[in-house]
């Protein structure tokens, strides 16, 4: 057997255990595992979803450029919850193990491990990815926390005088539109 | 996990407190303590706020003073254990919805995974039956025979400052956005049990700044900006500089004029913030299209209602001013605007708190003859009832061609939505204003629509993240709409939603406007003798 044929065959169990690992970092995870409605269940979902796509990009050994759009879609939430950034990155690693434990217990798929680092290569690129796009969603936090008091928002409870402030407001108002635009 | 080195994965690098270190809970939940962190709770209230609130009549703030979450020491008044028992003791035969959701809960677990908290951080005490047992667990061991007996064995524990600390936590991780209550099948409405926490905590002087600074400049000018009369004057007359830029037209309003037939009330944000705003010209250019005989006022200069987020005392103390207002101008009835929680206040305790308002007419529309029988006993309307009626009888020219750079869906705000049961109204707008306008999933609108995460006062920058994840369903699907319809506006009908769902879709949809409803109607509206200017992106193009 062939290893892109190892891959497609055990797919849907390395996925599993891969979206089951990302998701028991969670501390009250049982309901993120089960509800398959994305709606319903955002983290789960969006989980399932972001790491199913990029397993077939790993398997199949995409350009690693594809790897952002389900990365981002898995980063952008793991970046605001409670998580230090090592943990927020870690399960996109942890394919890896699965991986290679899952052809390892089997008989026929064992040699297959010793052809595993062009895969585990690009598991390394795509963490390094994950790493960049971490970032990115925490600097948009802070850019979105600037917006908002540049809006007016903190006027309600940061300003001396709100009268004052209002007139000057008016005239940064369409600056801060235009910055907000092009953003 | 099987895999050793797997299992060591998250562990090897950050040991400690971290939620994620892919174990399955070890402790039961009342021995895990809330730890205090910036970024995890909004800003304790300012000394000088609580004293001037305390010092109002009929209001109770106590125990002001310089203190801070992160401190183990709250500074808390010496018997403070008494006085929260004899508050819940207080409340327990004042309020009997109170007492019976206490004990009517069988812990099914139908309300667990529907709060948009625990969908976004997976903290088990933030689904609704947890966050209300931080409660029960204390009414059981103090007030029940059995908790008293049998203690922790029946679900109860002793009250200490732990069990304080964690209801400032957890009841301020609450947008008492009732998504819970409609799944509940015995209707037990949790966010009466978070206003319940929030009201003994505010017993011992544990507050927060966002929501007692604008309760208080609420009380001292009548909106929560601090807006003195001038300025308030000033903002609205600004507004109408503006659309007469845009449009050629001149809006005829008025401020505090005696024997208008009808008062309109809306939040300061509304004519103040970004992009309220445009909202605010919406219902100046429809006012003006149908001759509306109305009036502003600079007393009643805020229809929301920071009070709901303290005690009702605050909360009766804040809505009486629209009645009052009402009363001393000598309206027939009072038109409300775009806004979440004053409709809530206004559609289920205005009535009991500071009515009956028998000075005022059952309100009747003057253009269409329509009563509006459903505001029989508050006199109070919706915009979006008053408008959509409007709609319904021809009485508007409306241009949907002039929303052509809109693509559109509708977030239900959840308290007109799940307080009020104004669900169609803003939709059968919609329908006459925008080409083409989309719905979110099922499960996330109407009814079951998803809070904002940012709603009972929690819309301050500190907790920027706490807001970003309890925002993720509703972001969630509105990305869902984006990635399939191409939608590139988020309308609703808040004025707080108007103000975080912009900063939501900023970090989860770039690229998303939020509007008012009414926004879009001022769009749309062909006004009489208008000489308007190319106007691409309706009231917000640049000219």
């Amino acid at each position: 057997m062939k290893l892109d044929q190892a891959l497609k065959n055990q797919r849907e169990k390395i996925v599993d255990q891969w979206v089951n690992y990302t998701l028991s970092t969670y501390e009250s995870s049982s309901f993120f595992k089960k509800e398959t409605d994305k709606f319903a269940n955002p983290v789960g979902g969006n989980t399932r979803e972001a790491l199913s796509a990029l397993f077939d990009l790993l398997a199949k050994n995409a350009d690693p450029q594809e790897f952002v759009v389900p990365l981002e879609q898995i980063m952008r939430i793991r970046a605001i919850q409670e998580f230090a950034a090592s943990v927020a990155v870690a399960p996109i690693h942890a394919v890896k193990h699965i991986t290679r434990e899952i052809l390892a217990k089997d008989k026929e798929m064992r040699p297959l491990v010793a052809e595993l680092y062009d895969f585990e290569f690009a598991v390394d690129l795509a963490v390094l990815a994950a790493f960049d796009l971490y970032m990115q969603c925490r600097e948009r936090l802070y850019q979105v926390r600037i917006q908002e008091i540049k809006t007016g928002n903190y006027i309600l409870t940061d300003s001396k005088c709100p009268s004052n402030a209002t007139t000057m407001l008016k005239t940064n108002i369409q600056q801060s539109i235009q910055t907000v635009e092009n953003h | 996990m099987a895999v050793p080195k797997l299992a060591q994965l998250s562990k090897s690098v950050v040991q400690g407190p971290s939620l994620a270190t892919g174990a399955i809970p070890t402790k039961d939940w009342m021995d895990v303590p809330a730890i205090f962190k910036p970024g995890n709770y909004a800003y304790q209230a300012k000394q000088e706020k609580v004293e001037y609130l305390n010092s109002q009549k009929g209001l109770h703030f106590p125990n002001a003073r310089e203190w801070s979450p992160e401190d183990e020491d709250w500074k808390l008044p010496e018997n403070w254990k008494e006085i929260i028992l004899k508050g819940l003791a207080e409340r327990l035969d004042k309020f009997r919805s109170l007492k019976i959701f206490m004990d009517c809960c069988v812990r099914c677990g139908a309300c667990a995974d529907k709060c948009h908290f625990f969908l976004g951080t997976g903290d088990p005490k933030n689904m609704p039956v947890l966050r209300a047992e931080l409660l029960r667990s204390i009414y059981r061991n103090d007030f029940t025979l059995g908790g008293k007996l049998l203690g922790k064995m029946a679900g109860g524990r002793e009250m200490t400052v732990g069990v304080l600390k964690e209801w400032f936590m957890y009841s301020y991780q609450c947008t008492e956005c009732r998504r819970c209550s409609v799944f509940c099948p015995y209707g037990i409405d949790t966010a009466e049990v978070t206003m319940m926490l929030r009201e003994l905590l505010h017993l011992v002087g544990v507050g927060i700044n966002w929501i007692l600074e604008p309760a208080s400049n609420s009380n001292r000018t009548g909106n929560h900006m601090g807006l003195q009369p001038h300025t308030f004057k000033d903002n609205v007359d600004f507004l109408a500089d503006d659309i007469e830029n845009l449009t050629g037209v001149r809006v005829n309003h008025s401020f505090n004029r005696k024997g208008a037939e009808v008062l309109f009330i809306t939040p300061s944000a509304d004519v103040f913030a970004e992009p309220g705003l445009y909202t605010a010209m919406g219902y100046l250019l429809l006012f003006e299209h149908i001759g509306l005989d109305y009036t502003w006022s600079t007393y009643a200069s805020e229809g929301g209602n920071f009070g709901l987020f303290t005690n009702n005392e605050l909360m009766k103390k804040l809505n009486a001013k629209m009645y009052a207002e009402a009363k001393r101008l000598g309206v027939k009835y009072i038109i409300g605007g775009e806004c979440g929680h004053m409709w809530r206040v206004i559609h289920q305790y205005m009535d009991t708190m500071n009515g009956p308002a028998d000075f005022l007419e059952v309100p009747k529309s003057s253009i269409t003859g329509t009563t509006f029988k459903n505001a029989a006993s508050t006199k109070m309307v919706h915009i979006s009832e008053f408008t959509a009626d409007l709609i319904k009888n021809g009485k508007l020219k409306l241009d949907k061609s002039r929303n052509a750079h809109v693509k559109a869906t509708f977030h239900d705000s959840c308290n007109p939505a799940r307080a009020m049961g104004l669900i169609d109204e803003p939709r059968y707008i919609l329908d006459h204003v925008v080409d083409d306008w989309v719905e979110m999933p099922e499960n996330t609108i109407r009814e079951q629509t998803f809070c904002c995460g940012s709603g009972t006062g929690l819309n301050t920058d500190e907790i920027m993240e706490l807001r970003m994840r309890s925002g993720l369903p509703r972001a969630n699907a509105v990305k869902h709409v984006i990635d399939k319809h191409d939608v590139n506006t988020l309308s609703c009908v808040c004025a707080i939603d108007r103000a975080t769902l912009t900063s939501l879709m900023n970090y989860w949809n770039p690229g998303c406007n939020v509007c008012g409803v009414s926004e879009l109607v001022g769009n749309a509206l062909v006004m009489d003798g208008e000489n308007r200017q190319e106007l691409d992106e309706g009231l917000r193009t640049l000219v």
